[in-house]
């Protein structure tokens, strides 16, 4: 009899504490062997789900079993390879007894657990880097393609907007007053959401080609307008003086004494470019950007990030490097 | 012989304004063929303005312009004038060479690659053919061991000989220097006057704008000093230079000049 009363109580008691309701000092000897029960049959969830019952110590003799229970889950936990949920675990210990040293010894276990080893940060390199890689060269395409389009698109721009001819003036100053004036994630929203809904759906490295070729081109527009009116007057005189036309002139006289002045703040441009293309993995492209993020929210790893980061510094030194370079070129007459 | 007594160039009654400012006052002038005509006068007084109207280089507000005897530049349109079409325009600046103060030499070609320009872009000749004129010119100037360099390691007085070798390469028939030795040190003045000299000697016809009045008598046929857009004085140089002293403001100048 006396036994049934106690599995009884055990047994109210129980669904009391699932309740989330407590009346005072419980032993929770039963739920402790219950959970080792469920741990050697393998169902380490069902472990869990019964230790996380035992709830904060209402009074001072439940501390211990709280204290116990809790560390069983964190190692349940830790063996799981679930670190920062073992840490959580043991912070809530560390909480009401910040001296407790069992919990102190397995959070310094832990932390040293999650300082990654060489070992781990190589193997996470080498799983990372073919994803990334892939990325990277559709990165490389976006800032080539647009390398392409946008001082062609400059070109046009700047010409219009020197030319004496009103509207086609008017027309690319709107082109670049819009394109400089609204953000560039707007502008591909726009291409890509936007456009469909006028009956032209695009693919999304079109799409963005077109988005960032449109938007470098009004920012290059300008660069290029301004390096063509630096030119001496004396130079587009001198020209038309032995028979050239204006398109002559600028072809052969200006435009070419433009590239060693274009070259710095174009140069700036592109290295931009190479992290603005970062903004179109909004528009459904797999980049870099877009690569990296994927592989970060599968594996919680910050690798992922770290390698990015690095792919984008040698993307912005090399070319930082080959535009040094084009400068010197483009200048050499004035070298010699 | 109708031919000979023609005029190269007419200019009559050209205007020119800048807003409230006339620079070019109804200017009559004419150039016969193989002439030397000086030009003087104080600045601002308009001597460029008139150079550059010549070559359209400024749109003027009056007056018409005959070259070889048949006007150009300028079309009626609706009672109202018009600059000729472009390529019109183009054809008359090729066949007249400028020479400017500062040069302007495209500084991105070489020494030969400026003399090409003319007859490879505007005349489209073969390469071949515009380097063997342009080299002819550098002899002419001599600079032909300069063939080769950009125009930023020369002199003054070889860069503005350059641009006298990259106007003669489109066979000109007038040739117009604006002050083309006003930005060359003293020493270096008497090579690019030698070089005009040649020209000149050859039967080349030219205007030239000058402050040497040295020079001035030594070539000129006729001398014109002007002052605010009009002409004051025209003459032979040993009677404008002589009767201008009866003249306050071309004793003046003459006398600030020496
Ligand atoms: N583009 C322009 N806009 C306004 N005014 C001008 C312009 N070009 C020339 N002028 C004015 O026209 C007048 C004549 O100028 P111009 O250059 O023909 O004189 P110049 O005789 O050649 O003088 P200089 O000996 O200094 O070269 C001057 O008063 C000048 O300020
Ligand atoms: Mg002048």
């Amino acid at each position: 009899m006396k036994y049934l009363a106690g599995r009884a109580f055990v047994a109210l008691l129980f669904l009391w504490t699932l309740t989330g309701s407590c009346l005072g000092a419980v032993d929770y000897d039963q739920l402790f062997r219950q959970s080792s029960d469920l741990m050697a049959q393998g169902d380490l969830d069902g472990a869990l789900a019964l230790l996380k019952q035992v709830p904060t110590p209402a009074v001072e003799e439940e501390a211990g079993s709280f204290v116990s229970s809790r560390m069983q889950a964190a190692r349940i936990l830790a063996s799981q390879n679930e670190t920062t949920k073992a840490l959580a675990t043991c912070q809530e210990v560390l909480k009401l007894f910040p001296d407790n040293s069992e919990a102190r010894n397995f959070v310094a276990a832990l932390k040293d657990q999650l300082k990654p080893g060489w070992h781990t940060v190589l193997a996470d390199t080498l799983r990372f880097l073919p994803a990334l890689a892939k990325g990277a060269v559709m990165t490389l395409l976006l800032v080539l393609c647009t390398m392409l389009v946008s001082p062609l698109g400059g070109l046009l721009i700047a010409l219009g907007r020197i030319s004496t001819l009103r509207p086609v003036s008017w027309l690319c100053w709107f082109i670049i007053w819009f394109f400089r004036g609204t953000p560039l994630l707007l502008q591909l929203f726009f291409i890509y959401y936007g456009l469909p809904s006028l009956g032209i759906t695009l693919a999304p490295l079109t799409a963005a080609v077109i988005g960032l070729g449109l938007n470098y081109s009004a920012y290059l527009g300008e660069i290029i307008r301004g390096a063509i009116q630096s030119i001496d007057h004396g130079q587009m005189e001198a020209a038309k003086a032995i028979g050239m036309s204006y398109g002559q002139a600028m072809r052969r006289v200006i435009i070419p004494q433009t590239y060693k002045r274009l070259m710095p703040p174009i140069g700036n441009e592109f290295i931009a470019l190479i992290k603005d293309t970062a903004l179109v993995s909004t528009i459904a492209m797999v980049e870099l950007m877009r690569a990296a993020d994927q592989l970060f929210n599968t594996y919680f790893n910050i690798t992922a990030l770290v390698l990015a980061a690095v792919i984008y510094l040698v993307l912005t030194t090399i070319f930082t490097f080959i535009f040094e370079k084009i400068e010197y070129r483009a200048g050499i007459y004035e070298h010699r | 012989m109708s031919i000979v007594s023609q005029p190269l160039l007419k200019l009559e009654n050209i205007t020119k304004r800048f807003k409230e400012l006339t620079a070019v006052n109804g200017i009559n002038l004419e150039v016969t063929l193989g002439e030397k005509l000086v030009i003087i006068g104080p600045s601002g007084s308009g001597k460029s303005t008139l150079l550059r109207s010549i070559n359209l280089l400024e749109e003027i507000d009056e007056g018409t312009i005959h070259f070889e005897g048949s006007e150009v530049g300028y079309l009626l349109r609706n009672g109202k004038r018009h600059l000729d079409r472009p390529h019109a325009i183009s054809a008359l600046r090729a066949e007249i060479g400028m020479v400017f103060q500062h040069f302007h030499l495209f500084p991105h070609m070489t020494v030969l690659g400026n003399v090409m320009e003319g007859p490879l872009t505007v005349q489209r000749k073969s390469a071949e053919e515009a380097r063997s004129i342009a080299t002819d010119m550098l002899v002419k100037v001599g600079l032909s061991d300069k063939r080769d360099v950009f125009p930023a390691t020369l002199s003054g007085g070889q860069k503005q000989r350059v641009a006298i070798a990259r106007a003669l390469a489109m066979r000109p028939k007038l040739m117009l220097f604006d002050e083309p030795t006003s930005a060359l040190d003293p020493e270096l003045v008497g090579e690019v006057f030698d070089t005009i000299h040649t020209l000149a000697d050859e039967g080349m016809t030219m205007i030239i704008v000058t402050h040497h009045m040295g020079f001035a008598r030594e070539l000129a046929d006729r001398v014109i000093f002007m002052e605010s857009g009009n002409f004051l004085a025209e003459g032979a140089p040993e009677e404008v230079f002589s009767k201008g002293q009866d003249n306050e403001r071309i004793r003046g100048f003459l006398n600030r000049l020496l």
